[in-house]
């Protein structure tokens, strides 16, 4: 028999194919999601005590069928025509795997904003519960709870069916899926302790792979997510400070992790368009790859940027390519190619210009004028962890200076 | 759970039958924006002030005394909103001073002396006033 932790696991590889399955029969996204809630949250509670059923899916179906009919019986309306349907016991499976990837399409339709994006899609494919998402996002559970009940309305307002996006708007449907994985991504990696997230946004890159795996972007995204996540223990120290790429122990990055971004990469690029998420897999990986900081190769870095910049050309960009360049042509030049951000507004509200300009100014030894950009970055960043660093960085360079 | 003993300093609200059952919250306040009272300090200083914070939320967090804890971006970049010339209209930076303005705060659940505690052990450390304040109840 499976313990709790095994029927957590099936149920949330579960969710997303009952739900799919659901939603394509009776096409009400809103009312099947609930129906499907309900049914995981019973097998939650009963599995682990009287056992997994020999047909677990099935067993959701039919509970989540059950729990629709209920529904619709409630509300009088409905008719008679609809619970025939919903009875009908015949179902394809290999529309299953299209029906997850319709149910991430809808999840991530553009009519929501992105973090009702997220939060659906963690709900209704990665198959969390409102209390986890609202846990993880650290707003109330009834914050959470509206915002998805809001985010399934208006996808029902926008009149949005469910059925895959017609092909002359795959692409960029495409691109919104890829985006909201990488915020979650994100958003588990910039909070240091909330690992959760990034290991789910890992798990839905690669659900996403298999459902495509002749999109390059989508194989970029999965290896950018591994190679990054694979430094993850080394980025903090022992009191739980920050300890930047350039000081981490590497004996403590995971080696598979990498191996696996590295080998997903390699047989990714050059078989399609190449686009961002490869290039900043493949930047992620010189850095993965060499043993210690003196031996990154950064005028590899530096090209990878040069491309980058090209194909999708923004203020971080810039500012990371600033980096590579004061490595591979010194702190001045790099200081030149972040000054030209110094008038862009897109950067006034973030600590990032003013953190790199301290590093950098450090380097080319004006501790005076590094303290000072670090204090500024220090004044703006909302991270607790990164407030710490730059603090600390600045304090060490006024002990230096006097 | 800790019960609000009926000591010297807890206040029984009038007419209340008794000691209470529940505990009480108190919000415990730190001022002074974090930058401004980390700049100047040494980079041990600013250590010895984050491992105090990691232990203290540790230990909070431990008694299920915590209900919650956070703290605030600088003050300068604070908005604050006033009625000027009939109608509101927001101004860039903080109502009060930055040395006055909130840096950061704890909401617990516990006795009035168990927050007076809690307080004085991050005063010894900053030698900075705090505020313990009582939470009201709807």
């Amino acid at each position: 028999m499976t313990g709790g932790v095994g029927v957590e696991e099936l149920l949330r590889d579960l969710a997303p194919r009952v739900l799919g399955t659901l939603a394509r029969r009776h096409g009400q996204f809103d009312a099947c999601e609930d129906a499907v809630q309900e049914a995981l949250l019973a097998a939650a509670q009963r599995w682990p005590a009287e056992g997994v059923p020999e047909q677990p899916r099935g067993w959701l179906l039919t509970v989540a069928t059950r729990s629709l009919i209920d529904q619709w019986r409630a509300d009088s309306a409905r008719r008679e025509r609809e619970v025939a349907v919903a009875t009908d016991p015949a179902h394809h499976a290999q529309a299953e795997a299209d029906d997850t990837l319709v149910l991430l399409f809808l999840c991530c339709h553009p009519a929501l904003s992105p973090p009702s994006q997220l939060a659906l899609t963690l709900r209704a494919v990665g198959g969390l519960t409102t209390a986890q998402i609202a846990a993880a996002f650290l707003v109330p559970e009834a914050t959470m709870a509206k915002r998805i009940t809001r985010a399934k309305r208006q996808i029902r307002e926008a009149g949005a069916r469910f059925t895959a996006p017609p092909t002359p708007e795959r692409g960029a449907r495409l691109a919104v899926v890829l985006h909201v994985l990488y915020l979650v991504f994100n958003e588990g990696y910039t909070a240091l302790y909330r690992t959760d997230l990034t290991a789910e946004a890992i798990r839905l890159a690669r659900l996403l792979h298999r459902l495509l795996p002749g999109e390059c972007e989508v194989a970029g995204l999965l290896a950018l997510m591994l190679l990054t996540d694979a430094r993850r223990t080394a980025r903090t120290g022992a009191d739980g400070a920050l300890v930047p790429l350039d000081e981490q122990d590497r004996s403590r990055w995971d080696a598979a992790a990498i191996r696996e971004g590295v080998g997903l990469l390699s047989a990714t690029l050059g078989t399609g368009p190449v686009g961002p998420y490869q290039l900043q897999a493949a930047i992620a990986a010189v850095h993965d790859e060499a043993p210690t900081a003196a031996d990154t190769d950064w005028p590899q870095i530096l090209a990878l940027y040069d491309v980058l910049a090209e194909v999708a050309p923004g203020p971080l960009v810039t500012l990371s390519r600033a980096v590579a360049v004061a490595m591979v042509h010194g702190p001045r030049a790099g200081l030149a190619v972040a000054g030209t951000l110094d008038a862009d507004e897109r950067m006034a509200h973030t600590h990032r210009l003013e953190a790199v300009r301290g590093h950098l100014l450090e380097r080319a030894g004006e501790p005076a004028a590094a303290r000072t950009a670090y204090l500024s970055a220090a004044r703006t960043t909302a991270s607790e962890p990164e407030h710490r660093y730059l603090t600390l960085r600045a304090t060490r360079l006024r002990a230096a200076d006097e | 759970m800790r019960a609000a003993a009926p000591t010297k300093g807890t206040r029984v609200p009038f007419g209340a039958p008794g000691a209470r059952e529940t505990a009480l919250k108190y919000m415990i306040m730190m001022f002074g924006g974090l930058g401004a009272s980390l700049e100047g300090r040494s980079p041990e200083w600013v250590k010895g002030m984050h491992e105090l914070m990691v232990t203290m939320d540790a230990e909070l967090k431990e008694a299920g005394e915590v209900v919650a804890s956070h703290k605030l971006m600088d003050p300068s970049r604070a908005t604050t909103v006033r009625f000027e010339n009939g109608a509101p209209v927001p101004t860039d930076g903080p109502f009060a001073e930055i040395k006055e303005s909130l840096a950061g705060y704890w909401i617990i659940e516990a006795s009035e002396e168990r927050a007076v505690e809690i307080a004085s052990r991050v005063v010894a450390y900053t030698e900075y006033p705090m505020e313990v304040r009582r939470i009201m109840e709807g």
